[in-house]
């Protein structure tokens, strides 16, 4: 076996393979003054692009396919794995039917996630410092009683094209298909951030469905 | 080593794509020099739609949809047809576009903007509404979004760097098996020098077509007759940076502020044939601000929210000047409060580019709370904090005394004097607002605010 073909099949291996990563967990979970027990998951942002060797292009509905799908896998990863419940959150049912006000407060709530998420991920390990809040307009979601947490997902993800997965094999330099997600978990009765992790994955977003399960399961795996 | 009749192959397939595609400079120069006076027909009627361009359409019909289902879109009818009757009168009568259906909408963003889908949909933050200060003026924004819909800019756009994107590939290709010497070295620099060329060309596309669209439309103005010069006065406000986020890159895909307004001003020039007295603009921006006041408002929570207090003020300001009731006053007093020890203004060394840079790495590193507390350990932070919190009471206490007292003033109050750790009167005040507000969403948090703060009395 010539050297080229040794180091193709270990960037195989390497790019095939999942990957453990950080959790960020707060000092209340850890010393298990906060328990989460029942959460609520709001919607989940996640996008993903095409990238053909014309540029990348949209994936809009694909997009919004995985983006539940994500949104599912937490909840069932959570209740394997660490018996905590799903509930559906007032707001959230509000806006499927279209109370405007509600739809507003979750918006400008995943909003402020949002901002708060690049200051996160620039020191993520100040979360164990209980460093970041997202204040109690989290109380504005109306939740119900009982409500731990709530759960942000975001992610962003690419697929290549044939044309571009050749192009890789054979020139290199292209970045392969992979999914980064970013999830906090954020306390529902004063909005501090209970947990950070990003768990993420190499391979196609949109088909790669144990690859994504296992990913979810590693990234809560520090959860008590 | 490559063999020499392959080299010599691939230098000529490189000089070719050099020479003959659009990213060879040459090619930049002579776009730029195009003549401001020779602006296309409004329609790009030559169009015929494509797989890839149905694709793009397919791609705004979703986005659309996403974007009413995610809360951001604004639900209030009577401002959105407001906006659609602006468009409407904007789009010249009986035109079919194939594709289109026009839809004007307003985005819950206090980020002035506007944008524009290939479908149709034209898109106005909330910010921009609150901005500007006329109906004219809102008519040059959505004169220039049609011009991109009417033209199919998002297509071309979308075919040309679907072009250089190939190119940038195949280049790329070739670099990689680039073969040794002074042709291979010569190979290695042309294609990592190209990818940047390239971008310069994307971006370069996007400025021509975004300057065609500011001429055309004026164009469509003049028809409609809106006063041109709202357009060139509309730029001039969109240049105001309360916030210190206009950074200037290297590569922007809008022409700059200053280029606009000077070739807009030298393309209306030649057209205009008259400037609308000031007593007509004041009239106008009178019933401007009666259609948007409700836009207004909403806008303030949001700019409140997203920690733009300094835009927030300046706007509620205009707000106050316009028409002081309790609500407007209730706003102005919020925007003083959030202000907290943060000074009104940004000075102009903070306004320089670098300033701005570093302003936004600084952001990134510190919360809102954080960056609270360090100005407070400063003296000029204590007295900002100081002043602040005392026009904050004041103009707390004028909305109070105002024609219909907006129960929301008791909150604003609560908040303030929380934050002064007058507990007694913060408690009150809550109480107040929420026997005021029975089925206000925000009760559950003020609740439990009266709660804490009864504890911390005990």
């Amino acid at each position: 076996m010539s050297a080229r073909s040794i180091v193709l099949v270990l960037l195989l291996i390497v790019s095939g393979s999942q990957q453990v990563h950080a959790q960020f967990i707060h000092p209340k979970i850890k010393s298990k003054e906060t328990t989460i027990r029942t959460i609520v998951v709001l919607p989940a942002k996640v996008n993903v692009v095409r990238d053909s060797m014309k540029g990348p292009e949209g994936m809009v509905a694909e997009s919004d396919e995985l983006s539940m799908r994500v949104e599912k896998m937490v909840a069932e990863v959570l209740s394997q794995q660490k018996h905590v419940t799903t509930v559906p959150t007032t707001a959230a049912a509000a806006s499927a039917d279209g109370d405007a006000q509600q739809k507003y407060n979750v918006a400008d709530f995943q909003s402020k996630f949002d901002e708060l998420l690049p200051k996160i991920m620039k020191k993520r390990s100040d979360v164990k410092k209980g460093r970041f809040s997202m204040g109690d307009e989290v109380l504005n979601l109306n939740l119900e009683k009982g409500t731990d947490a709530v759960v942000f997902i975001r992610g962003q993800g690419k697929k290549l094209t044939s044309g571009k997965t050749a192009m890789r094999w054979l020139v290199g330099g292209v970045v392969p298909a992979f999914l980064q997600l970013q999830i906090g978990i954020v306390d529902a009765r004063n909005g501090e951030v209970l947990l950070y992790t990003d768990p993420h994955f190499t391979g196609d977003p949109t088909t790669a469905v144990d690859r994504l399960r296992k990913a979810l399961q590693n990234g809560f795996k520090k959860l008590p | 080593m490559f063999p020499r009749k392959l080299t010599f192959l691939i230098v000529a397939a490189l000089s070719f794509c050099i020479v003959f595609t659009p990213l060879a400079p040459v090619a930049l120069a002579q776009k730029k020099k195009a003549p401001v006076e020779a602006t296309p027909p409004p329609l790009k009627e030559d169009f015929k739609f494509g797989d890839v361009d149905l694709e793009v359409l397919e791609q705004a019909d979703l986005l659309d949809v996403r974007l009413e289902r995610d809360g951001l879109v604004l639900a209030d009818e009577s401002a959105n047809a407001y906006v659609r009757r602006i468009g409407r009168s904007l789009i010249p009568q009986g035109l079919e576009l194939e594709r289109v259906s026009w839809r004007f909408r307003i985005l819950r963003d206090p980020q002035p903007n506007a944008f524009a889908l290939p479908n149709g949909s034209i898109y106005v933050t909330t910010g921009l509404m609150t901005l500007i200060d006329n109906e004219s003026q809102l008519a040059a924004i959505i004169a220039h979004e049609l011009t991109h819909v009417m033209r199919r800019h998002t297509y071309v756009h979308n075919r040309s760097n679907r072009k250089k994107f190939m190119t940038m590939n195949v280049m790329a290709a070739v670099g990689a098996y680039a073969p040794g010497g002074i042709v291979g070295a010569v190979i290695m620099v042309v294609t990592t020098v190209a990818p940047f060329i390239m971008i310069a060309t994307i971006y370069g596309y996007s400025r021509d077509l975004e300057r065609e669209a500011d001429l055309k439309g004026i164009d469509m103005m003049i028809s409609a007759e809106y006063p041109p010069e709202e357009m060139v006065n509309v730029m001039k406000l969109l240049d105001k940076d309360f916030e210190g986020e206009n950074i200037r890159l290297f590569y922007n895909d809008h022409p700059s502020l200053d280029e606009r307004i000077k070739y807009l001003s030298g393309y209306l020039g030649a057209r205009a044939d008259k400037v609308t007295p000031q007593m007509e603009l004041h009239r106008e921006r009178t019933a401007y601000f009666q259609n948007v006041e409700p836009v207004m408002r909403h806008d303030l929570q949001l700019a409140i929210n997203a920690g733009r207090a300094r835009s927030a003020l300046y706007l509620a300001q205009r707000l106050v000047d316009f028409h002081a009731d309790s609500e407007n006053l209730f706003w102005l007093a919020e925007s003083y409060r959030t202000l907290g020890p943060r000074a009104p203004q940004l000075t102009e060394k903070e306004l320089t580019n670098s300033a701005k840079k570093d302003a936004a790495k600084k952001s990134l590193k510190r919360t809102a709370e954080e960056e609270e507390r360090e100005l407070l350990a400063t003296p000029a932070g204590k007295d900002n904090w100081q002043r602040h919190q005392q026009m904050a009471e004041d103009l707390y206490r004028r909305a109070l005394n105002a024609e219909n007292p907006a129960p929301v003033v008791h909150r604003g109050l609560g908040m303030l004097y929380e934050k002064l750790e007058r507990r007694t009167d913060a408690a009150a005040e809550y109480e107040k607002y929420l026997e005021l507000s029975p089925s206000a969403t925000d009760r559950a948090r003020i609740q439990r605010r009266i709660e804490t703060l009864k504890e911390k009395l005990k």
